[in-house]
């Protein structure tokens, strides 16, 4: 079982890491660089709390092996905060009570993230397409699609 | 974790190739969302070696050579979907794509892995056997071609060899008018493994007649496959005039003569007769709506 050197730009930082054959991106994240916001849920692709923007598209951290990536670039949720400010999403988040246990959030974030930076302006069946596979048991939805609604349709969103 | 797992990545299809040629014990890796839930599955006590083809550019590429639209193997759902050759030419692959899973699965699920898992849900399967798919596969001495339909032997089974990748998937380009429609009921909501699905891809003439048409559901039996008693009862038919409930009631009959009475038949047997009416009833709609803009 042979490690694997790779490196990895991690919320604008740059990695060299040695890590595990069948060590997940999710594992990377959480365990190596301590960057616990990406959640472990359901380990199988079901629930998106591991959700992780992988050059540029959402994707579950949990179905990916850290092998596969070397060379890539991955935002957390810890990345979302530039210079100690939040990003307009997470305020959002707190503006209209989209965060309850917390659980799904930094998930739901990335998600909301990765869409938005295609598409600045998406209309509600857009936001729910890129939400769908972030399950949430606490807020029925509503309040996050609002919350992100509301960033979509800010004229200093940035284009 | 176990001792005696490795992993392989490579960017190049010929050294991936020859990796295969002179290994053993390899599983190939793409997008990973079928192959992650069975390494959780089984504990991540695999053993032996995986090889990462994820990312392979060649093998990522949508283009038209001659007849054929040809699909790379590593394209994403998400690819898919948002390819504008493809929407044009064989909407129904469109549809059955955007059905997948969620947007997380879409950006790293491939055509590819979806064949080759060979799922008797698999959602791109029945179009793709609708539109007389091939796929081509290669190891580092040889090349053939396959039809889809041919490749998949079973429920999770395919006729690939162990030193062997799909490296394309092509579709013959239609050169008549056609319909088609994709229709699939989920148990979720939100994340709907396919329980059943349904692709359909019919040539109508000007008389609204049909021509030829293939009848593909999908998780009704084994391995997806044409209706071909269903096919038969329509075929020469006016298909505005076609009974739409006989032909649901014949759908169900045909699927428990292929496959026998199974415990899921109680469910699988209406649900089927509502697919085959509603994906019917699609088509009878577009061929109407084309009437009116003619007249
Ligand atoms: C939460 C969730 C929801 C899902 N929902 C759906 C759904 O709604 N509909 C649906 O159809 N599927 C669904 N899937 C299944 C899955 O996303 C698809 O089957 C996907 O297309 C597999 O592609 P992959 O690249 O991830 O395959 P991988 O997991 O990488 O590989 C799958 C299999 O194919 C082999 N393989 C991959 N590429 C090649 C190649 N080029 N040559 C030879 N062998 C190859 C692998 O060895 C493996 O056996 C879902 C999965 C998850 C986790
Ligand atoms: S933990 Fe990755 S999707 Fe649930
Ligand atoms: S806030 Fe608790 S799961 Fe979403």
């Amino acid at each position: 079982m042979e490690k694997i050197k790779i490196n990895l730009n991690v919320n604008r930082l740059e990695y060299t890491l040695e890590v595990e054959p069948d060590e997940r991106l999710l594992d990377t994240l959480r365990e190596r660089l301590k960057l616990t916001g990406v959640k472990e849920g359901c380990s199988i692709g079901e629930c998106g709390a591991c959700t992780v923007i992988l050059n540029g598209e959402a994707v579950n951290s949990c179905m990916v092996l850290t092998g596969q990536v070397d060379g890539s670039q991955v935002l957390t949720v810890e990345g979302l905060e530039v210079d100690s400010k939040l990003d307009p999403l997470q305020q959002a988040f707190i503006d209209h009570q989209a965060v309850q246990c917390g659980f799904c959030t930094p998930g739901m974030l990335m998600s909301a993230k990765a869409l938005l930076d295609k598409n600045p302006h998406p209309n509600r069946e857009e936001i729910k397409t890129a939400i769908e596979g972030n399950l949430c048991r606490c807020t029925g939805y509503e309040q996050i699609i609002e919350a992100i609604e509301s960033v979509a349709g800010r004229k200093d969103c940035k284009e | 974790m176990m001792a005696n797992l490795d992993f392989k990545a490579t960017r190049s299809l010929q050294e991936a190739l020859d990796f295969l040629d002179t290994n053993s014990e390899v599983k190939v890796i793409a997008g990973g969302t079928d192959v992650m839930v069975n390494l959780y599955k089984e504990n991540y006590s695999y053993s032996g070696i995986l090889l990462d083809i994820s990312r392979i550019e060649e093998l990522k590429e949508i283009r038209q050579e001659e007849g054929w639209i040809k699909i790379g193997p590593l394209v994403t759902h998400t690819m898919l979907l948002k390819n504008e050759l493809l929407e044009d030419k064989f909407p129904v692959l469109t549809a059955a794509a955007r059905t997948i899973g969620s947007t997380q699965v879409r950006n790293r699920g491939t055509i590819g892995g979806n064949i080759n898992n060979a799922s008797p849900a698999a959602d791109l399967i029945p179009p793709l056997i609708a539109l007389k798919a091939e796929v081509k596969l290669q190891s580092s001495s040889s090349e053939r071609l396959m039809p889809l339909v041919d490749f998949i032997i079973g429920p999770y089974r395919t006729a690939i060899r162990e030193s062997e990748l799909i490296t394309e998937i092509k579709i013959p380009l239609i050169k008549e008018k056609y319909y088609s429609n994709f229709q699939k009921i989920g148990r979720r909501k939100t994340l709907a493994i396919a329980r059943i699905n349904i692709a359909i891809v019919a040539i109508i003439d000007e008389h609204k007649v049909i021509r030829d048409i293939k009848i593909v559901p999908g998780s009704a039996t084994p391995s997806p496959r044409a209706f071909n008693k269903l096919e038969e009862a329509v075929t020469g038919q006016e298909i505005t005039g076609l009974n739409l409930e006989e032909l649901g009631k014949l759908a169900g009959e045909e699927m428990v003569a292929l496959t026998g009475e199974r415990w899921s038949t109680p469910y699988k047997k209406p649900a089927l007769s509502a697919l085959v009416k509603r994906s019917l009833t699609a088509v009878i709609k577009e061929v109407e709506g084309d009437g009116e803009n003619q007249n």
